[in-house]
């Protein structure tokens, strides 16, 4: 029980947010760019160019260094009215 | 079991770094040149130039993390940030920013005269009337407003009224002289548009005044 109460938190803390159960970077990528096809604002922009970095790491097996730049892509595309 | 009460602390830690430290001394060109974009307006005029630069210099910033790596990639990254982000301003600085207003080019008729409080021309005014109209006639191509201004002495709608009065006084002679009516508005003033000083008498005489301008 104490375990559970423990890791509970950080369970919560690892999930994307609003991303149900999508992990991996190619869907969470998949998730982000959709709903911004059809946007060219800023945001949008740096969001695409910040996911596609993601996957660029992630094929050299860095995928934390992938997962920061998948959040900080997440973050953007919140800002562009996509997905967060 | 205390003991593993640690892990997710440290975990959590690890997941709240900073993503990467682009304010190292060998990203200043880029950083520069990027926020120089951003004062210019780049991000609403050139935002895929602007996002491309940036999202190069988090990647340089990350790849200067891994020391030494890549020193190639590095390199061209940074390149590309700083190149991309002057790029991106001068797009802003080209297409983003408010144009000037142009200035209306005026044809002064100074010398055109009225009776006191009234529209009637004086004598004198008529030959510079004359040489408008001929200029009117040289420059076909224009249309004018005939604006009419007072000095301040007097109440406002006293003056607005007489400058408008004043301003179609010209413009009927104008008319009367050859110039087609499409060509011209009138449009009285009164007080409202100085050019010089209202409390001394050559300040007066320099604000009541009537002038050609040209509208397209």
């Amino acid at each position: 029980m104490r375990l559970l109460i423990l890791f509970l938190p950080l369970l919560a803390y690892s999930l994307p947010a609003e991303a149900g159960m999508l992990t991996g970077i190619d869907e969470r990528q998949a998730y982000l760019e959709a709903p911004l096809q059809n946007k060219k604002d800023y945001h949008a922009c740096l969001a695409r160019e910040l996911a596609m970095i993601a996957s660029l790491e992630k094929g050299q097996h860095d995928t934390e260094v992938a997962r920061r730049f998948m959040d900080m892509a997440e973050q953007h595309a919140g800002k562009a009215g996509g997905r967060p | 079991m205390k003991r593993l009460a640690f892990i997710p602390i440290l975990m959590l830690s690890a997941c709240a770094a900073t993503p990467f430290d682009i304010k190292r001394d060998e990203l200043a060109g880029a950083r520069q040149a990027i926020q120089a974009a951003k004062a210019a307006g780049a991000e609403r005029c050139a935002p895929k130039l602007l996002a491309e630069a940036e999202a190069a210099l988090y990647h340089a910033a990350h790849e200067l993390d891994e020391t030494g790596q890549h020193p190639d990639e590095t390199a061209s990254l940074i390149a590309a940030a700083a190149s991309k982000g002057m790029q991106a301003r001068q797009i802003a600085i080209r297409h983003c920013q408010p144009k000037a207003r142009k200035k209306p080019e005026i044809i002064s008729l100074s010398g055109v005269r009225f009776a006191t409080n009234s529209a009637e021309l004086t004598v004198d005014s008529l030959a510079v009337l004359d040489k408008a109209v001929e200029t009117l006639k040289k420059r076909a191509d224009i249309r004018v407003e005939v604006a009419a201004h007072t000095d301040s002495r007097g109440n406002d709608a006293y003056n607005l009224a007489l400058s408008k009065r004043r301003a179609a006084s010209v413009y009927r002679y104008l008319v009367e002289h050859g110039i087609d009516a499409k060509r011209l508005n009138a449009h009285g003033y009164g007080e409202s548009r100085p050019v010089a000083d209202n409390g001394t008498a050559d300040g007066r005489a320099r604000n009541r005044r009537v002038e050609l301008r040209i509208l397209e």
